[in-house]
């Protein structure tokens, strides 16, 4: 047997004399190990369920069970159970589908976008947030269907042909949710998917049991030849591509909802750039709230490191210096204007009865911005993940505000109300979250979490470079 | 028509497999009958080979044709053959239509580059076929056919350019 | 000479030569109550209770808008009866993703019961927010079950509802006069809060007729509209009061 080193990507090694830096040594695209330790590191925390992942997965399925009851309860009863009336006619369950498919854009933009633009960056993390992607949009597609008066006639949306000869009408705001939505999920699960075979067959050659089973099939006879790579190139390609305007309409499209209608303070022609930017922004931080937890949770400390959530940080700040940006645009006009209904309304939000929750909105919203600023906190995860659920705390309760928030006014002072919501609705809800991260949980479990073939393709592209008294790396443009 | 030989080699390195395969080209063997597996996707052209013409952005045009009509029918045609009127709007205008044909667009564009894909890969394929373990691991292996009297030929360049297990190749369940 | 506040007249190809239109007198209303209980008489509109009230979700299709002016002892009240107002550019009716809500050859903004599915994006694009919804099935405690109207149906929980202009006394008198070749009277046909008004603060007739009373009564000075600025073009027609009444 020849002496020659595990193939590592076959990259030339940098002269004896000069040694890399510490940060260009902890690049992961530039770390030697061999091809068959980073598939067993990978592989290994899918085997790894002890009792506290079997109790978590217990006290995930009970909420969702709970919430399962609720949902038949309110089914049984009637919307009654729910905490919504006359005026406000939509509430928290609304604020919570708005919330998930916003999460759900974060996925896009780091596998989509981010593969355009050819950020390495991605590399580890884009499986888990294309997951996240997939797994909030199937949450938030329940949200249609719970809110409905009558839920079993929930089909007459769908746009088939019967004896009646009655359509949809497709002029209807939710007629444009339902076929976006259902877009956007057949889309990031088909994403999710493609990208994912090559990695199947790279578990099904290193497992067996049901597991060698079901990545057989899932792995579709995969063997990795220059042909398959040369089309699932070409297929990734096009996805990220044709995915980007989907995610775009997809929460514009969930904006013009509210902005289509006349009611005061929805009816703002910035909604749609406002929703898509806030969407950006709590997707992002929840990918990062993630991230740290799986890092942690699935021990995959050298997959995922400090640069990877430097970079994230980065991004989750600019988004959210964005959406301050259209939060402000929108706020000044409303305010300016002083139309006595938005007057009335803002009034409300700011020192009125849902001050609490705008304070608290603001505050989650703009204080992360500022601290996200700074290396040191970027790459230190326990804030991270602070900053990141508060983050998302501020972006739940802005969306929150703004269905049931500007529906408790309108020009009718006789027809003012308040929301209190019950706990039909928040059994509901937890349901969602619950099942959210079990679906994950599961997912990370079942799948190589981490994409192996895109961080060994990442090794290929880069290699050290000497430029003068430097070791620098260096992006190989492969693709 | 003599009889054809299969000989499988895994190499470490591309450049290795690179010459290799110019060898192999040059002592006669079609580029047809040399297939190169790995588990990381190496640059098209890095071996020296002919790049296949695909059919798959035509197969997404025409999904994408196909959803624009789609859309297009359900938006424009469909509110005609019931007709509702809608105050304050006429039965069918360009807004609302453009929304439902540019989703449409993107779902039959999306679906049709996934099947697309796959069909042009020849998936799902569960047969038996010619493959190695080591290639996710890392290992390029290059799978000849070849008329049998080129064997010793085809051994020689093998494993001078560093092949290792080259053997007769055993069809695997994948 | 002043120009008539009405609904316009013509707004779709298959306009019939009808519109339906209301004109509210609020200078004789008394705020006693009459129409809004006829209504749930006629229409079996469900009586929510007192807990469900004060939840917000009481159920009347019109009702009496009460708003208290002034300080004690200079306080006035100010009531107007609000129902639908059948806008010729209904916000409601493009938002109902399974058609449940459209506009008839007459003018009316029509609720289809059993196509509603409960989505409740009407009732939030109401500007009036005259929509009401049957928050759980419609209950009528005995005696009251033996009162249904049975021209109107019956709706279960999950639907939208609202006022319809009575349209079950509208087609019965369109047909009666059909089958007897006689023309609709101006005043013939009365939905059930107009018919039980005491003081005739309610009046309907169609509005494309230049004689009938509601015509004429719409050139009056006193004529306004409800939220007039929003372009809804209501069919529902004020006349100003004087010093008790908006």
């Amino acid at each position: 047997m020849s002496d020659q080193p595990e193939p590592s990507g076959g990259k030339p090694t940098p002269p004896e004399s000069l040694e890399p830096s510490e940060q260009v040594r902890g690049r992961l695209l530039l770390d030697q190990r061999t091809d068959r330790e980073i598939d067993e590191a990978v592989l290994r925390p899918m085997f790894e369920t002890g009792p506290r992942f079997w109790i978590l997965v217990g006290i995930l399925g009970a909420i969702v069970a709970w919430g399962i009851y609720a949902w038949i309860y309110q089914i049984y009863w009637g919307m009654g159970v729910a905490g919504i009336n006359r005026p406000v006619y939509w509430g928290l369950y609304i604020a919570t589908f708005v919330f998930w498919v916003g999460i759900s854009h974060a996925g896009t933009m780091i596998s989509a976008v981010l593969r355009l633009l050819k950020a390495d960056w991605r590399r580890p993390i884009t499986r888990g947030a294309e997951a996240m992607t997939s797994f909030a949009l199937m949450m938030a597609g329940l949200y249609p269907l719970i809110h409905l008066g009558r839920v079993w006639k929930f089909y007459w949306m769908i746009p088939y042909p019967n004896n009646r000869f009655m359509w949809p009408n497709f002029q209807s705001p939710l007629m444009w949710d339902m076929v976006a939505i259902f877009t956007y999920l057949i889309g990031s699960t088909l994403y999710l998917y493609l990208a994912l075979i090559p990695d199947m067959a790279m578990a099904r050659d290193h497992t067996d049991g049901w597991r060698y089973k079901l990545y057989r099939g899932m792995a579709l006879g995969w063997r990795g030849t220059q042909g398959e790579w040369h089309k699932l190139h070409r297929a990734l390609s096009i996805f990220s591509v044709v995915i980007i305007p989907v995610f775009l309409s997809v929460h514009s499209i969930v904006s013009w909802d509210f902005a289509v209608t006349i009611q005061p303070r929805w009816h703002s022609t910035i909604f749609a750039p406002y929703f898509v930017i806030g969407a950006v922004y709590s997707g992002l931080a929840a990918l990062a709230a993630i991230l740290v937890i799986v890092r942690r949770t699935m021990r995959l400390q050298e997959f995922l490191r400090s640069e990877h959530f430097d970079a994230l940080g980065k991004l989750v700040m600019v988004a959210g210096m964005g959406w301050i940006y259209f939060w402000f645009s929108g706020f000044i006009v409303e305010w300016y204007g002083n139309d006595p209904v938005i007057r009335e309304l803002i009034h409300e939000e700011i020192s009125g009865g849902l001050a609490p929750f705008f304070w608290l909105q603001m505050t989650a919203n703009v204080l992360p911005v500022l601290f996200l600023a700074f290396r040191r906190i970027r790459t230190n995860p326990a804030f991270l993940l602070a900053l990141a659920l508060l983050i998302n705390v501020g972006m739940y309760t802005e969306r929150a505000l703004i269905v049931f928030g500007n529906l408790e006014r309108n020009y009718l002072p006789f027809n003012w109300g308040t929301y209190r919501p019950t706990w039909v609705e928040v059994s509901v809800i937890a349901m969602t979250f619950a099942g959210f991260i079990l679906l994950y949980t599961l997912f990370s479990r079942i799948v190589p979490y981490v994409p192996v073939w895109e961080i060994k393709e990442g090794r290929l592209r880069y290699s050290l470079r000497r430029i003068g008294r430097l070791l620098v790396p260096t992006a190989a443009e492969i693709e | 028509m003599s009889e054809a030989g299969r000989l499988l080699a895994v190499f470490r390195e591309s450049t290795a497999t690179a010459d290799a395969i110019d060898a192999l080209h040059e002592t006669g063997v079609q580029d047809d009958q040399i297939v190169v597996m790995t588990g990381v996707p190496y640059p098209e052209r890095a071996f020296g080979r002919h790049v296949e013409w695909l059919r798959l952005p035509h197969i997404v045009l025409a999904g994408a044709a196909g959803g624009l009509i789609f859309g297009l029918f359900l938006a424009v045609i469909t509110p005609h053959l019931y007709r509702l009127d809608i105050g304050g709007h006429p039965t069918v205008s360009f807004a609302p239509a453009a929304i439902i044909t540019f989703v449409f667009t993107m779902m039959a564009t999306i679906i049709s580059t996934f099947l697309g894909v796959l069909w042009e890969m020849n998936f799902p394929e569960f047969g038996t076929k010619f493959y190695h373990r080591l290639v996710t691991d890392g290992y390029l292996a290059v799978l000849v056919e070849f008329e049998a009297p080129l064997e010793n030929r085809v051994r020689l360049i093998l494993e001078t350019h560093g092949g290792e297990h080259i053997e007769r190749p055993e069809r695997q369940t994948l | 000479m002043e120009k008539a506040v009405k609904p316009s007249a013509k707004t779709q190809k298959n306009a019939s030569e009808r519109r339906w239109g209301m004109v509210i007198d609020l200078d004789r209303c008394t705020g006693c109550q009459a129409c809004v209980v006829a209504c749930h008489a006629e229409n079996n509109v469900p009586v929510v209770g007192e807990r469900e009230a004060a939840s917000g979700r009481t159920m009347h299709w019109i009702r009496i808008e009460r708003y208290w002016e002034g300080e004690y002892p200079n306080v006035k009240a100010r009531f107007m009866p609000v129902l639908c107002q059948q806008c010729t550019q209904a916000p409601c009716e493009p938002v109902c993703p399974v058609f449940a809500t459209y506009h008839t050859a007459e003018g009316l903004n029509a609720q289809i019961y059993n196509r509603c599915i409960g989505t409740r994006f009407c009732g939030s694009a109401c500007p009036y927010k005259v929509r009401v919804f049957n928050w759980f099935r419609p209950e009528f405690p005995e005696p009251l079950g033996e009162q249904l109207n049975p021209d109107v149906s019956e709706r279960s929980r999950g639907i939208i509802e609202k006022c319809s202009f009575c349209i079950q006394r509208l087609r019965r008198a369109e047909l009666d006069a059909s089958a007897s070749g006689n023309p609709l009277a101006d005043g013939a046909v009365q939905p059930a809060c107009v018919q039980s008004c005491p003081s005739s603060a309610l009046i309907f007739g169609d509005m494309n007729d230049p004689e009938s009373h509601v015509s004429r009564l719409a050139l009056s000075h006193r004529a306004f509209r409800l939220l007039d600025f929003l372009g809804t073009d209501p069919a529902v027609i004020y006349l100003k009061g004087g010093e008790t009444n908006v």
